[in-house]
């Protein structure tokens, strides 16, 4: 009746795991108990769990990633603290633990934590900086986003029933096999990525349509801002790669549940065909990550710079480079495995010149610098701690691209320092960056700027007293995920490292200080005008928060920064463009359909995780019965009339009126 | 544009008119911008150009799945762990008949199409269920050449080989039956709405799906069943 | 955005430009030209089937080389397909799915040709001991 499931799946002897889900089971109970107390179900029913909106779907999706960032974090924290404690000593965390927290730290960290926030951002910026109304397919995006919350909720689900695995982020076989893992602990991996894996395919398919076939009038491929061909770029390799993820962890599915020889040791199963696959997968699923992150900063340095983008067709032809070129390196994650000198050298130069987009790019941003008024607000300053920190890793990076390096330094902390390097430089600091520039946008209130640098200056140090100790560590010999440590020399820089985390953890308290404060005086921090920034792209000629319709006209662009064209003739003939004809205009309807999908997905899972067959049919079968009935619904759109377009936009206007005022003013200073 | 107060002229008045977004260059072929191609000069594009287009990359995503798949069985072609090698499971005759059946349904399909757009309930219908009748064909031929092997103690557990055919041609397979469920669900939304917008674009994914189906099928038939057959 | 409700293809004439259209989608302007692709779609895949079952383990060519010609027959039926069943053609209105399309081929190639390189050199390379043997004459 319940399959595998029964009584025995709650950690009742592991203190951590129990405290843990404890704790998660309250709040999450007292969050529930809240929302009913004060009647805000209707609300958060219709305002945002079945909203179609770009604007709400991309802002769920930054606040998924952001819980899991924290979540990956704690883990974070138990390894480094077991690594210091466990020198010549026990440690607190057993070996099967240990290996559990590892392995949940990678899978959150990459597949629950970066890609939601970078998904978050691509669905929030495109549709407005294209200056149209939403993506191609609204509806689907819903159910994308919900598909992704539900993997997440599988993984989150392990804590407390049953276990996680212990395989490593990348569940290599044979350790990921039966014969090797009986238990749940895969299966809960292989489920909720699968599932999150279709959600992201969903925005992915989204914005290649939105970014290559939804533009407003005028806008041509050489006018979209950066951040667009970067997310067209990133979209692309998701559409390409994301299917190789499914196939590859779909064969492992099939060994493991009907005894299938895709990659088992016997019976003519390869368990390097795994490796193969997945890193194909694995090395673009990087440059999925860094694209957009490279597009935030490309937003940011012309906008704090006070000039427009160095080489803008150069910063394009580095992007398509970079996205085609990461399909063509993915050995390097194995060169040490066999497949010997010719296809080890193809890999090792074709991973080195891909550094040469990467080179490009930065050198475009150090020029948008140089000869701009550059001002140093929190966005600018995660920037520029970038431009360090990511040339360093970059650098480490073509060091482990050569082969003959890479077969002393693989599996070593230097590839794990190498790797945090460029994913907290490039990932986190572009999301901690873009956060602070289009907070204003997104909610309509600034945040306070002092907490802010100081989160940055906490983040920065942290993370090079963290990280820099790892390289050291992986030159002597440390390799990496030991629960256990035999060599007392090491002890020095392993206690540095958890300093490091300790002031990471200030840097994490402060980002949350910002937050509340920020909340307790958004009156006094609101943003009237909608440009707090002195912007340059489309995003920032709405007011903060945008209607839900975006622009009540949409815009007609006569050049690249469409935004700051429109701008400077406003300033300089002091006076808006004329009111334009306000037309009704059409928007899709909320739906359900997503949460419902997702529900069922994830019950669906769980079922299959823990056998329980008669679930995972009822599931399918309800699921499939919820799409059917969405798809026999007959109104899809509902009219947004003319007094409601014109209302909103004349409030616009007027507060535009004022802004005109302020910044003529401004110019006119010396 | 006209905002500086001088006269405009003969030339600006003419570059306002004919290019009034600065491209700067004329669109190529015909005299109007092409609706969706990217050159900017008509903004977002039609829903059923959007619609049409997304399917195609879902169904660019879906190919390189059955490429995994394929690649799979081009490495594990020789690991027969002591069992039955290709040659000894393919059977070229009920292929054929497989790939008559697929490759006829593709055609009505496209007659189904025809019939679409020209807005005919009866023809339409007439084809659909012609093509999932031979869709029908196809997977029944497909479940008979499982069982047969099964029966003889061929099975997917038996060798690295068989698990990376029957996952390959079972993966199509597979494809192939959701089609065939997709499609009824299509004949029942056109009965009962007639051809609405939305259901004209449906009918739109579900020949750019069958088509693709199709085109695997190509793929199978000559990698596995011809070339394994010992040629 | 395009009026919504707008279906070119319902008011046939109501149009006056020219638009994108997708794979498997015609242009307004083919319509008539339909059945005649699915004509000739069918015909040419007939044969190049036919040619390829027949070729399959036959004397007509060299041995060694029908490997490679059933592989060129199946890719010239795949672009059969595409160009009759799936309408891709060199237009302006069809570059982005030609463009999709020739990135999707490129990421199959990327796949199956790098796996298959790579594979075969680490069998080779990693091959046990006894299976080496085995292969001694």
């Amino acid at each position: 009746m319940f399959g595998k499931l029964n009584l025995s799946a709650i950690p009742l002897s592991q203190p951590i795991p129990l405290i843990t889900s404890m704790i998660v089971i309250l709040l999450v109970v007292g969050v529930l108990v809240l929302v009913t107390v004060k009647k805000w179900w209707p609300y958060l029913w219709h305002e945002w769990i079945t909203s179609v909106d770009h604007k709400r779907i991309g802002i769920m999706y930054c606040l998924l990633g952001v819980l899991m960032l924290v979540r990956g974090f704690a883990d974070a924290i138990m390894m480094r603290t077991q690594q210091a404690m466990a020198i010549e000593a026990p440690g607190y965390l057993p070996p099967e633990h240990y290996n559990q927290i590892f392995t949940a730290h990678g899978t959150i960290m990459i597949l629950f934590g970066a890609m939601p926030l970078v998904l978050g951002f691509m669905n929030f910026l495109v549709p407005l900086q294209l200056g149209v109304r939403d993506v191609a397919f609204p509806t689907f995006n819903s159910v994308g986003f919900w598909l992704t919350a539900s993997g997440a909720l599988l993984v989150n689900v392990s804590l407390f029933i049953g276990e996680f695995a212990r395989t490593g982020w990348l569940p290599y076989p044979p350790l990921s096999e039966t014969t090797y893992t009986p238990g749940v602990g895969v299966d809960y991996y292989l489920w909720a990525v699968q599932i999150s894996g279709v959600g992201t395919l969903i925005t992915g398919i989204n914005i290649v349509t939105t970014v290559l076939k939804m533009r407003c009038r005028g806008m041509s491929y050489l006018r979209m801002p950066v951040f667009c061909w970067t997310a067209l770029a990133s979209c692309m390799l998701i559409v390409a790669v994301f299917p190789i993820l499914t196939a590859t962890l779909a064969m492992l599915t099939l060994d493991r549940y009907v005894g299938w020889h895709y990659f088992t040791n016997t019976a003519g199963g390869n368990p390097m065909m795994f490796v193969n696959l997945i890193w194909a997968w694995g090395h673009p699923e990087v440059y999925i990550l860094v694209l957009p992150a490279f597009g935030i900063f490309s937003e940011i340095f012309p906008t704090f710079s006070g000039k427009p983008l160095f080489g803008y067709r150069s910063m394009v032809a580095a992007t398509l480079f970079i996205c085609v070129v990461s399909m063509m390196v993915w050995l390097h994650h194995f060169f040490t495995m066999g497949a010997g000198a010719a296809v080890n050298t193809f890999f090792g130069i074709s991973s080195s010149v891909i550094a040469v987009g990467t080179g490009v790019k930065i050198y475009n941003w150090i020029f948008t610098m140089y000869g701009g008024r550059v001002r140093f607000e929190t966005p600018m300053l995660w920037s520029m701690g970038f431009i360090f920190t990511f040339i360093i890793g970059g650098l480490t990076g073509v060091l482990l691209a050569v082969p003959p390096a890479d077969f002393l330094t693989h599996n070593s902390m230097f590839l794990v320092a190498h790797f945090h390097n460029v994913i907290v430089g490039g990932v986190v600091f572009a999301v901690f960056a873009g956060v602070e520039f289009w907070f204003p946008k997104a909610f309509g209130f600034r945040l306070h700027q002092g907490l802010g640098k100081a989160a940055f200056w906490f983040a920065f140090i942290g993370f090079w007293v963290t990280f820099a100790p790892l390289y050291v560590l992986g030159l002597m010999g440390m390799t990496r995920r030991l629960q256990h440590i035999n060599f007392p020399e090491w002890r020095p820089l392993l206690y540095v490292s958890v300093v490091g985390v300790g002031i990471l953890v200030l840097g994490v308290i402060s980002q949350v200080m910002q937050l509340v404060v920020s909340i307790r005086d958004r009156e006094k921090l609101r943003d009237v005008t909608g440009d707090p920034w002195d912007g340059r792209s489309l995003e920032w000629a709405t007011p903060s928060p945008p209607p839900f319709f975006n622009f009540a006209v949409m815009p007609n662009v006569e050049g690249e920064e469409a935004y700051w064209g429109i701008k400077l003739r406003a300033v300089e003939t002091q006076q808006l463009s004329p009111e334009p004809e306000y037309e009704p205009i059409e928007m899709p309807v909320n739906s359900a359909v997503g949460i419902y999908t997702a529900f069922f997905a994830a019950v669906f899972g769980f079922a299959m995780i823990w056998y329980i067959w008669w679930l995972a049919i009822v599931a399918l079968v309800a699921a499939y019965a919820g799409f059917a009935m969405f798809a026999w619904r007959d109104v899809h759109e509902f009219e947004v009339p003319v007094e409601e377009v014109a209302r909103v936009d004349r409030a616009r206007r007027a507060a535009r009126e004022i802004f005109l005022t302020q910044l003529a003013r401004r110019e006119a200073l010396p | 544009m006209t905002d500086i107060g001088l006269p405009a002229s003969v030339e600006a008045i003419r570059r306002v008119r004919e290019d009034p977004h600065r491209l700067g260059h004329r669109p190529h072929g015909p005299d109007e911008p092409v609706e969706g191609t990217g050159q900017g000069g008509t903004g977002p594009a039609h829903k059923r150009i959007l619609v049409g287009y997304g399917f195609w990359i879902f169904l660019l995503s879906d190919i390189v799945v059955f490429s995994c798949f394929f690649a799979a069985f081009a490495v594990q072609r020789d690991a027969i762990a002591g069992g039955p090698t290709i040659a000894q499971i393919v059977d070229i005759r009920r292929v054929g008949f497989e790939t008559a059946a697929l490759l006829l349904s593709s055609y009505t399909c496209m007659l189904s199409f025809a019939a679409t757009n020209v807005r005919n309930l009866l023809w339409t219908q007439v084809f659909l269920v012609l093509t999932g009748l031979l869709g029908l064909v196809f997977v029944l031929l497909e479940l008979q050449e499982f069982v047969e092997l099964i029966g003889r103690g061929i099975t997917p557990q038996r060798s690295g080989m068989l698990t990376s055919f029957f996952g390959l041609v079972g993966l199509h397979g597979l494809h192939v039956t959701a089609g065939g469920v997709w499609l009824a669900t299509m004949m029942a939304q056109v009965q009962v709405k007639g051809f609405r917008r939305e259901i004209v674009h449906r009918l739109i994914c579900f020949n750019l799906f069958w088509h693709a189906l199709d085109i695997v099928w190509i793929g199978i038939f000559t990698i596995v069943y011809l070339l394994g057959s010992g040629a | 955005m395009s009026n919504l409700e707008y279906d070119p293809h319902r008011y046939p004439g109501k149009l006056d430009q020219h638009e994108d259209h997708a794979p498997g989608d015609e242009p307004l302007e083919d319509s008539g030209h339909w059945v005649r692709n699915a004509n000739l779609g069918l015909g040419f895949s007939i044969i190049l089937t036919v040619a390829a079952f027949l070729l399959a383990g036959s004397h007509v060519i060299y041995g060694p080389s029908i490997p490679v010609a059933l592989i060129v027959l199946a890719i010239a039926q795949m672009g059969v397909h595409l160009v009759f069943f799936l309408h891709i053609t060199t237009g302006p209105d069809n570059t982005n799915n030609v463009l999709a399309l020739a990135f999707g081929i490129l990421v199959v190639f990327l796949i199956g040709a790098g796996s298959i390189w790579i594979m075969d050199h680490l069998n080779h390379n990693m091959m046990p001991m006894e299976q080496m043997m085995q292969m001694q004459p």
